[in-house]
């Protein structure tokens, strides 16, 4: 699988807030795994969606001295199963914005129930680390 | 507006670096503790900032080397008596 976790941005002010989503098609191989006879989307890659829209949302703004990279979890939980073709909504609201780091405070639903929430800790990466 | 004492900031900075408050001391440096790394010094900086309101200038950011220096931060700031 590609590992673009966001399909939609709905809402973006760059270095303030997001709202994204995602569906993970049904044919994704590590439905296979996780689990078999019971497909649900893994929570770490419930988390990554959350860091990437709020990398994004750090991104859009231009003031940083490289790309949003997740630095740490500071926190994570997991509510409800998330299936296979649901759309999740991501919500990442930044917290802390300040030119070597930054916070965000996000969290994930579908059909309106919230799914997971986690505040997460980005750094930034040099941009000429991805050039090519 | 968050006032603390030596031992209670002692706890919070044992917290961000997830050790045991009985492994630190005032005396304590950076390279004793393996979590104040790169990663550890911005979340040091960004737990200053969210919970005390202190921003630190690079200079001061420089200047730390351990755990005394911080307390010297906080104290500067009226966070600690």
């Amino acid at each position: 699988m590609r590992f673009i976790l966001v399909d939609k941005i709905y809402e973006l002010e760059p270095g303030k807030r997001i709202k994204a989503s995602k569906a993970l098609p049904a044919d994704e191989e590590l439905f296979r795994d996780h689990f078999p006879g019971f497909p649900v989307v893994p929570g770490v890659l419930l988390t990554e969606m959350m860091a990437q829209a709020a990398g994004r949302c750090l991104d859009a703004e231009g003031t940083h001295p490289g790309r949003a990279m997740l630095g740490k979890i500071n926190s994570a939980s997991f509510r409800e199963w998330v299936r296979p073709e649901e759309e999740v909504i991501i919500h990442a609201q930044i917290a802390q914005n300040r030119p070597t780091y930054a916070t965000a405070d996000c969290f994930a639903e579908v059909g309106g129930k919230k799914v997971c929430s986690a505040e997460l800790f980005f750094v930034f990466a040099p941009h000429e680390l991805f050039e090519r | 507006m968050v006032h603390m004492t030596q031992r209670e900031a002692l706890e919070w900075i044992a917290n961000l670096f997830e050790v045991s408050p009985q492994e630190l001391t005032p005396d304590t440096l950076r390279g004793d503790i393996s979590a104040w790394d790169s990663l550890g010094v911005l979340t040091l900086l960004a737990g200053l900032d969210s919970d005390f309101g202190i921003v630190l200038s690079d200079d001061d950011v420089a200047s730390i080397k351990g755990v005394d220096d911080v307390l010297g931060i906080m104290r500067r700031n009226g966070k600690l008596s």
